[in-house]
């Protein structure tokens, strides 16, 4: 007689659906690929949205290549966490990093979850002036649908350093944490 | 157009005497219940009695056919759904237990979905002491 049962395997599983990249993800990741930064400026609000949207939600009105802009390569930290990896399997970080989130200049949206590989955790703070470090240009492959959303500028960029300027004053930060 | 992303998280579940012995005799194509203190026979069985909390230990044995309490149809099964046709979800109290065992009622229709029908396990092919070992029940004469 085999051994009493003991253990019951069973899989959770989510499924997703992602839609493909829209023409204009694809577009942005191309011009990441030259070391461009674009953005939409909404016409009638005056935001710009990096990466575009293709629209600004906030007027409900439609922005087109007419309304593209060029945004800087450098900007602000607004917020930042410090990351302490636990060595779970898969896990290939082994030490704290900083994870930020940065405003660049001539951008109302900010990108997430940027590596500060380049600057000394004891000196991250809000209001730290960044400028990024660009991948070599064979190796520049922008993220493009959700993930250029969530992520910003894909592998084009690949860490970010301080620029020795003086700090953003925090008021201009105020309405672009996130 | 759309890419499909596929998240799993692989669980394995200690299983515990009671639930594991429902689960050994499954692999036998069985099935046990547990007696409660008040004498009903609780199918599936559970570790603790529902109204008292006293642990239970009283393995039974019970059949492997039963009448349906209740019954709801599913027109257009999941994908993880025990079968791919139309069948009906069904709470069955097996001969022998007091409480009923919630499994798909492979019957071909909803009229045969009915509370009282008399129905029987269809087991799976390969059994391996999981509750899937009952591939689904199916309707028994009589």
């Amino acid at each position: 007689m085999a051994d009493p049962v003991q253990f019951m395997s069973h899989f959770t599983t989510v499924e997703y659906r992602v839609p493909d990249p829209s023409p204009l993800n694809v577009y942005f990741a191309e011009q990441l690929a030259k070391g461009r930064i674009v953005g939409h400026k909404c016409p009638q609000c005056g935001k710009v949205y990096m990466p575009p949207r293709g629209y600004c939600p906030l007027c409900v009105v439609e922005t087109t290549a007419k309304d593209e802009v060029e945004v800087a390569d450098r900007g602000t930290v607004t917020t930042f966490s410090v990351i302490t990896p636990l060595q779970y399997q898969g896990q290939e970080e082994t030490d704290d990093y900083v994870q930020a989130t940065i405003l660049l200049d001539g951008s109302d949206t900010t990108i997430m979850v940027a590596h500060l590989d380049g600057v000394a955790i004891a000196d991250v703070h809000s209001g730290l002036r960044v400028k990024a470090v660009w991948a070599p240009e064979s190796e520049r492959s922008g993220a493009t649908g959700s993930l250029a959303r969530q992520m910003g500028l894909g592998s084009a960029v690949t860490s970010w350093e301080a620029t020795g300027e003086p700090d953003t004053p925090r008021d201009h930060l105020a309405e672009h944490i996130v | 157009m759309a890419a499909t992303w596929k998240l799993e998280f692989p669980y394995r579940r200690s299983v515990g005497p009671v639930i594991g012995a429902f689960l050994t005799a499954l692999r036998d194509r069985r099935v046990v219940g547990v007696r409660a203190p008040d004498g009903r026979v609780l199918v599936p069985p559970f570790e603790y009695d529902p109204e008292t909390g006293e642990a239970l230990t009283e393995i039974v044995d019970v059949a492997s056919d039963g009448v349906v309490e209740r019954a709801a149809w599913v027109t257009e099964p999941l994908r993880t759904h025990p079968l791919d046709r139309p069948f009906a979800w069904a709470l069955v109290k097996l001969d022998g237990a007091d409480t009923s065992l919630l499994h798909a009622f492979d019957c071909g229709s909803p009229e045969r979905a009915q509370s009282g029908a008399r129905v029987r396990i269809r087991w799976a092919p390969e059994t391996e002491g999981h509750i899937k070992d009952i591939a689904c029940f199916e309707p028994a004469e009589g």
